[in-house]
């Protein structure tokens, strides 16, 4: 098991290196190698998931499988958007965070003590695991959307490859992955809700934690966004920025999650 | 160095000839077939090729004797153009044997080409080996060469960044539309003023399928614009208007002032909801304000910001053509190779056949003389025979696969055992021929002594 973990870490970090290589250099061709060693680690973490789940732990039974999970999704929606469109470059944003997020979760020691979560917890897990895959994809998005637009207004074309996405491709993509999070999301939350009412409630600390208040927050990041963008317009460099912050508030949650479950 | 192949070529292109010259020998596609036959039709031609551009008329042709066939062919193309053959033949440069195959490698792989690595050479250099094969004037020299030729420049493309970069203002400012915007399709092109440049990129918009939206401050002109283009006009007074329907901006009127300012650009840019805007601005003094360029969503590149990433891409080019002409180097050499191997392949082959040949009919001469040999005996006779041949056959074989390929005695080796063989080896070439004919020696040749239909088993 600890060796499948090792192989899983360092076919991430290869593919991770490749794909930072890529963007360095922008050789064509180069990001097959990558793209391959990095179907092999999702592979590789499919059937360690596999095995959790044989072992009765399912990708959203704790924080700990679920901040794996999360990696897993990112790498698996980087995957099948690179057969639609050409996101080599988002590789060296995409494939880092997955790779982070699975050392996290097996950082992370697993928690004897914890209540059993039930249907509705594990929905709740579920649902919030999905929504911030999504969202953390639309954050790579808008990182490359940034990264494109600085070197055209700048205009630095020493660098310009001729497969990069275009600016407008992945303003389409960043609001289609928020219009999927957004509900996703919205319903993570209202099952977590749920959830801890039917657990008896906060006390009045409890309710004050600030991941919640983040968490909160970052939908509401998002809400602002999906309704500028369909109200008043908003799209590109602003849609970038508030996606970014949106998912700065998710990220923070996430690592509240893990230091809260290391101490 | 000498490389033993009958080859040449003959022309004159950009670098040696200027442009009323170069007329007076291009040819129409409809006149390529009568102007084979006359090349072909010249004595010391064997086969020949035509590869005519715009920037250069070449005769590829194949010869026992290239010089005597490019005297001649000189002679012929002066008559053609109707000019003195001494005033051509200042324009005509001449190159036969390994330098018209490096000639022919170099030219097919974009490297003497006006614009190093434009990628239209290669399909010209094609069509020009077809057309001969289609009026067949092509054979076994020019499908060997021509093939090689298709390989370096596959190889140029595949292995160097030669023509990964556009080159010309109007392709530059498509290709840095492309980063904006993900394909042209129902985009739509708005184009100020009628300056050439901007007809040019405008038209290039169109053919990727964007629609393209003319306004000039005199109508007839944008009209005629439109007409030539396939566009529509708009009126030049409601500029905001016609902003807020367009994708792409190319400016490029007359005007002392800026045109697009930034409060103009700003207005339009909320009416359309802060969709991306990419503005072309190649007018000289500058129609697009340099403040517009702050603004969100919108993209500006002006000329001299395109003439730069054309000269980059220019630049680049030059880096990536010398090491394609080391790659051309190394073809060069791996076609000799190969080249000279063809030539001693049906020498052996041949060789072989006459030998065992001569020691079967001696064989059965002897058979035919010993009235009462037994099969066993006669076996033993046909098998005695073969052996001495091939023990014979041994090492003359050795030495021409070593030796034939030596640039400098291989021929003369090749040349030496035909002569004291009698063989009679067909000439590489001939009309119709490919470039594999000869290259499986053992398939025609007598591999055994025995007469023909007696099955012998050892």
């Amino acid at each position: 098991m600890a060796t499948l973990t090792a192989v899983q870490i360092l076919a991430y970090a290869l593919a991770s290196a490749l794909f930072l290589g890529h963007l360095l250099t922008t050789r064509p061709g180069a990001t097959r190698v990558a793209r391959g060693v990095l179907l092999i680690a999702f592979a590789l973490q499919l059937v360690d998931i596999g095995i959790h789940c044989a072992g009765g732990e399912n990708p959203v039974s704790s924080t700990r499988e679920a901040v794996g999970f999360v990696g897993f999704l990112i790498a698996g929606a980087f995957l099948l958007a690179g057969l639609r469109y050409r996101l080599s470059a988002a590789g060296a944003f995409a494939v880092p965070a997955s790779l982070t997020l699975l050392v996290l979760a097996r950082v992370v020691p697993a928690e004897p003590g914890a209540p059993r979560m039930g249907a509705l917890g594990m929905t709740h897990v579920f649902l919030a695991t999905l929504g911030v895959a999504v969202f953390a994809f639309a954050a790579v998005l808008a990182v490359l959307y940034l990264r494109e637009e600085t070197r055209l207004k700048k205009k630095r074309f020493d660098r310009m490859a001729t497969d990069e996405t275009p600016l407008a491709t992945l303003d389409g993509l960043g609001l289609r992955c928020v219009s999927v999070g957004f509900p996703v999301f919205t319903l993570a939350l209202v099952t977590g809700a749920v959830w801890i009412a039917r657990l008896g409630g906060l006390a009045a600390s409890e309710a004050r934690r600030p991941e919640y208040l983040m968490a909160v927050a970052a939908w509401l990041a998002f809400g602002v966004l999906l309704l500028a963008r369909v109200g008043a317009g908003w799209r590109g460099h602003r849609a970038a920025w508030l996606t970014l912050g949106g998912f700065a508030g998710l990220f923070t949650v996430l690592l509240l999650y893990v230091l809260r479950s290391l101490s | 160095m000498p490389g033993g192949i009958d080859f040449a070529v003959l022309g004159l292109s950009h670098k040696t000839a200027p442009l009323d010259v170069r007329e007076r020998l291009a040819s129409a596609p409809e006149q390529i077939g009568e102007i084979l036959r006359g090349f072909a039709g010249l004595e010391p031609v064997r086969e020949v090729a035509l590869l005519s551009t715009c920037n250069r008329v070449e005769v590829y042709l194949a010869a026992p004797d290239p010089d005597a066939a490019i005297a001649a062919l000189r002679r012929h193309l002066a008559e053609r153009a109707g000019v003195e053959e001494l005033e051509l033949a200042n324009h005509l440069y001449a190159r036969v044997d390994v330098d018209a195959v490096h000639h022919l490698f170099r030219v097919a792989a974009s490297l003497d080409s006006l614009v190093i690595g434009e990628p239209q050479i290669l399909g010209q250099v094609k069509q020009a080996h077809d057309d001969a094969i289609a009026h067949r004037t092509a054979g076994g020299v020019l499908a060997a060469c021509f093939s090689g030729a298709f390989r370096i420049a596959r190889r140029v493309r595949r292995e160097t960044e030669i023509a990964r970069n556009p080159v010309s203002i109007s392709s530059v400012s498509i290709e840095f539309a492309r980063k904006i915007f993900d394909g042209f399709q129902g985009r739509t092109v708005l184009l100020v003023g009628a300056g050439k440049m901007g007809d040019l990129a405008a038209r290039a918009l169109h053919a990727h399928g964007a629609e393209v939206v003319v306004t000039n401050r005199t109508l007839s002109r944008a009209q005629e614009v439109a007409a030539r283009i396939g566009g529509r006009t708009h009126p030049f007074e409601d500029l905001h208007g016609a902003l807020v329907q367009a994708d792409i901006v190319i400016a490029s009127t007359g005007a002392r002032r800026p045109l697009l300012t930034r409060p103009l650009i700003e207005a339009a840019q909320k009416k359309r909801r802060g969709r991306l805007l990419f503005l072309i601005d190649i007018a000289v003094p500058r129609d697009v304000e340099p403040e517009v360029a702050q603004l969100a969503n919108v993209f500006v590149a002006d000329i001299d910001d395109l003439q730069r990433l054309a000269d980059e891409h220019r630049d680049g080019r030059r880096t990536q053509a010398d090491r394609a002409e080391a790659m051309v180097e190394q073809e060069v050499a791996r076609f000799l190779e190969g080249y000279r191997g063809r030539r001693v392949g049906p020498t052996i082959v041949a060789l072989r056949d006459r030998v065992l040949e001569t020691a079967r009919a001696e064989a059965e001469r002897a058979v035919a003389a010993l009235p009462g040999l037994g099969e066993r005996e006669q076996r033993a006779m046909f098998d005695l025979a073969e052996a001495i041949a091939k023990k014979l056959l041994h090492r003359p074989q050795v030495a021409l696969k070593k030796g034939g390929g030596d640039p400098v005695d291989g021929p003369s080796l090749v040349t030496a055992a035909q002569r004291l063989f009698e063989l009679d080896v067909p000439e590489e070439g001939g009309a119709g021929g490919t470039a594999e004919a000869g290259e499986k020696p053992g398939e025609t040749s007598a591999e055994s002594v025995r007469p023909a239909g007696q099955a012998v088993g050892r």
